[in-house]
């Protein structure tokens, strides 16, 4: 593994330019400061600001609602936007906020993004997310929520029998029991906090099985 | 301020030790604010200051924003308790200067496109002023950007060149400043694009040039350290 | 904006472990997060500390300089304080002169030092009537994570215990001397969520309380100012037990902080 800064040289070899470099001269260099996939010629981040990309799934919250569009914080610079239309139904502007409104958390996914960085969602249902804790991390560490093959994410749901839902935005929804719930919220600052101690599932299924000792005392 | 010395270099040395060609004692430490997108504390002799990054974020008022790229803010401030006579808190004239021509230092090596309608703050304190405060606040904002995960062709450092005693000197104190006879603050780009340059003072042509060769040496040694600062705030990182 | 949101997603959770006895950082109610103080930091303030409680992080100087005394106070000394919510300590800090929240804790922090009598203002007379020390106590914000009094408060008496009247410079005479110090006041701020009652809250536990309410007592444990703030009402009951609360948790908070502060201060003071 390899961290690399702005302006460090990668390769010469601008055809397998991947994210987080640019191209000058014939060369590539490093975009973000991060650490570095030679395989893949790209920087994966270390920090930053979630930038939505079609398709991505993200935990929306309604901030606003215009005539035809509910407008959705999605913890990125940019809001987005919920067309009227989207709606299975055809419902009228002034019942928008009845279908979900302001302060509502959602699912969704990215529909759309255009070059001025005009973000539009879609859904799949109009339900919002009720019950259950949110909590919001880092975009950057979602990888490692997730793990390889989603290895961390089903260990989570197996071992703390919680209804986990992980948006690429950074939000996480989980639902379950309530002391199950505190716990995985505790588990998944953990994994934000320490995602680049190796070993981290370990880690993680050993806190897990103390924080369950401790509480059959 | 004391009055003037006789000599500010005698033998080769200046007054604090140091020879002509060296930079006073460097500290730099990365992600030191926890709110901000990114951070750095640095330290240049006596010189404390802190740069915070918060960004790409939403423009208010809305009318600011570019239909295309990203706009940066950069505001130097300094402390009231960071100079011998307490300062009025507040912008004042020299620091409204000083943020416009830092903003100018860093604006050119960010990928401003990546991020259309919203803007990056870079905001600078100097808790304690020993001169070259500006060079400092470039320095730690430039890894304050990249701490934040901002794209950015590269890093820029800063550092002033001046004449003492009619010497080319690198890296001015207060006194050097004062009693020297030019001062000279650049800003460069890895690959050596001048993005700052100001002056005030005396130089012949030939000086001129010496000066830039001296700066351009401290630069490259800012960038070590601003290399290293960024390194380490994740070393023992092994696995990802 | 975002801060709002973060605030309210976590407010379930926050509220739902208050109800067990419980803190998101797994603190005690009454237990404060970790407490750094770092003193003589800056050297061109005559005074200086900078204060860790938890994430947020604040910088006191302490600037001194003679002055005009006040017309209705002709022979004492003047004490300004003054607070900068510098942009880089919050994402929701904009630059500019200072708001009514750095306003309020401005004074918040000028009556602690001013009520409890901590500075010997009689001490501070130059010429009656002509000249006199002023104090400019000036806090500067640096990582805003939530009660900023507390740490402002700690921060400024902190700094004022190794202030130095700069009598040389100013050509009064041959020696710097301290700044004469008689109290050693210390806030204690208490959150109300939902009826539970916090100290020290962290940023989250603030944007979800119904009210903050900062109590500070000097060292004979006498109050020497509150300041509630926040829209929530308390009873009398809360108000009564956050002032036993805080009547404690000062005097441990002025034992680990200040009286070593104190301590080191004379004897660096005796070897100059």
């Amino acid at each position: 593994m390899k961290l690399v800064i702005p302006g460090d040289l990668l390769s010469d070899d601008v055809k397998r330019a991947g994210e987080g470099t640019y191209v000058t001269s014939g060369e590539v260099h490093a975009s973000v400061y991060g650490i570095l996939d030679q395989k893949e010629l790209r920087v994966i981040p270390l920090s930053g600001k979630y930038m939505p990309h079609t398709g991505d799934n993200v935990i929306g919250k309604v901030v606003d609602i215009s005539f035809s569009n509910w407008i959705i914080d999605i913890n990125s610079p940019y809001e987005a936007l919920l067309h009227i239309s989207e709606h299975p139904d055809r419902i009228y502007p002034f019942d928008m906020g009845q279908h979900l409104d302001i302060g509502d958390l959602f699912i969704a996914k990215v529909k759309d993004v255009d070059a001025t960085m005009r973000v539009e969602l879609t859904v799949e249902t109009f339900n919002p997310l009720r019950g259950g804790r949110l909590i919001q991390i880092s975009h950057t560490r979602i990888p490692r929520v997730i793990g390889r093959g989603g290895s961390m994410i089903n260990l989570l749901k197996k071992e703390l029998d919680c209804n986990i839902f992980v948006g690429q935005n950074g939000r996480i929804w989980v639902n379950g029991k309530e002391d199950n719930m505190d716990l995985a919220i505790q588990t998944l600052l953990k994994i934000e906090q320490e995602s680049h101690t190796p070993g981290l599932t370990d880690i993680v299924r050993d806190m897990i099985k103390n924080a369950k000792r401790e509480k059959g005392k | 301020m004391s009055d003037k010395p006789n000599k500010l270099i005698e033998k080769g040395k200046r007054l604090d030790g140091r020879k002509v060609d060296e930079l006073r004692p460097i500290k730099m430490e990365v992600g030191v604010l926890k709110r901000a997108d990114g951070s750095c504390y640095m330290e240049l002799g006596g010189n404390k200051a802190i740069a915070a990054v918060y960004g790409p974020r939403a423009v208010h008022p809305r009318h600011l924003q570019e239909a295309t790229q990203v706009i940066i803010r950069y505001r130097y401030d300094m402390a009231s308790f960071s100079v011998k006579e307490r300062k009025r808190p507040g912008p004042d004239r020299r620091s409204i200067e000083i943020s416009k021509v830092s903003r100018e230092a860093l604006a050119p090596v960010i990928l401003k496109e990546y991020f259309p309608r919203s803007v990056i703050d870079i905001f600078v304190e100097i808790l304690q002023a020993d001169a070259g405060t500006r060079t400092v606040g470039i320095n730690a904002s430039s890894v304050a950007l990249a701490d934040a995960g901002i794209p950015m062709r590269g890093i820029v450092s800063s550092c002033a060149v001046g004449k003492v005693d009619g010497e080319i000197v690198l890296d001015l104190t207060g006194q050097e400043d004062n009693y020297g006879e030019a001062d000279m603050p650049i800003a460069m780009t890895q690959d050596g694009k001048i993005t700052l340059l100001q002056m005030d003072g005396h130089l012949t042509k030939e000086e001129f040039a010496q000066a830039i060769e001296l700066a351009k040496k401290g630069c490259k040694q800012i960038y070590e350290v601003q290399r290293s600062a960024l390194i380490s705030k994740y070393e023992g990182v092994s696995n990802v | 904006m975002s801060e709002d949101i973060i605030a309210e997603i976590k407010r379930d959770y926050i509220y739902n472990l208050a109800k067990n006895g419980k803190r998101v950082d797994g603190r005690a109610f009454d237990e404060y997060r970790q407490i750094e103080v770092e003193t003589r930091i800056i050297g061109n303030a005559e005074g200086s500390a900078k204060v860790k409680i938890g994430n947020t992080q604040v910088v006191v100087g302490v600037k001194i300089q003679p002055g005009k005394p006040f017309p209705d106070t002709p022979d004492q000394g003047a004490i300004i304080t003054n607070a900068e919510f510098a942009p880089i300590a919050s994402p929701s800090f904009e630059p500019g002169p200072p708001d009514e929240n750095a306003t309020e804790l401005a004074r918040v922090v000028d009556r602690g030092v001013r009520e409890s009598g901590a500075i010997d203002l009689a001490k501070l007379c130059i010429t009656e009537g002509e000249d006199i020390w002023m104090v400019f106590i000036d806090v500067y914000v640096l990582d805003h994570d939530g009660n900023l009094v507390d740490a402002s408060a700690l921060g400024a008496i902190a700094a004022l215990l190794n202030t130095k009247l700069p009598i040389v410079r100013y050509k009064l005479g041959t020696e710097d001397v301290p700044l004469p110090i008689s109290d050693l006041p210390v806030a204690i701020t208490a959150a109300d969520i939902d009826g539970e009652i916090l100290l020290d809250p962290s940023l989250d536990e603030e944007l979800i309380a119904s009210t903050l309410i900062t109590i500070i007592t000097g060292k004979d444990g006498s109050l020497a100012g509150i300041q509630k703030s926040g829209m929530g009402p308390l009873t009398f009951d809360q108000i009564f037990h956050i002032t036993d609360l805080a009547y404690k948790k000062a005097k441990d908070i002025r034992e680990k902080y200040l009286e070593i502060v104190d301590d080191q201060s004379r004897e660096e003071g005796k070897k100059d």
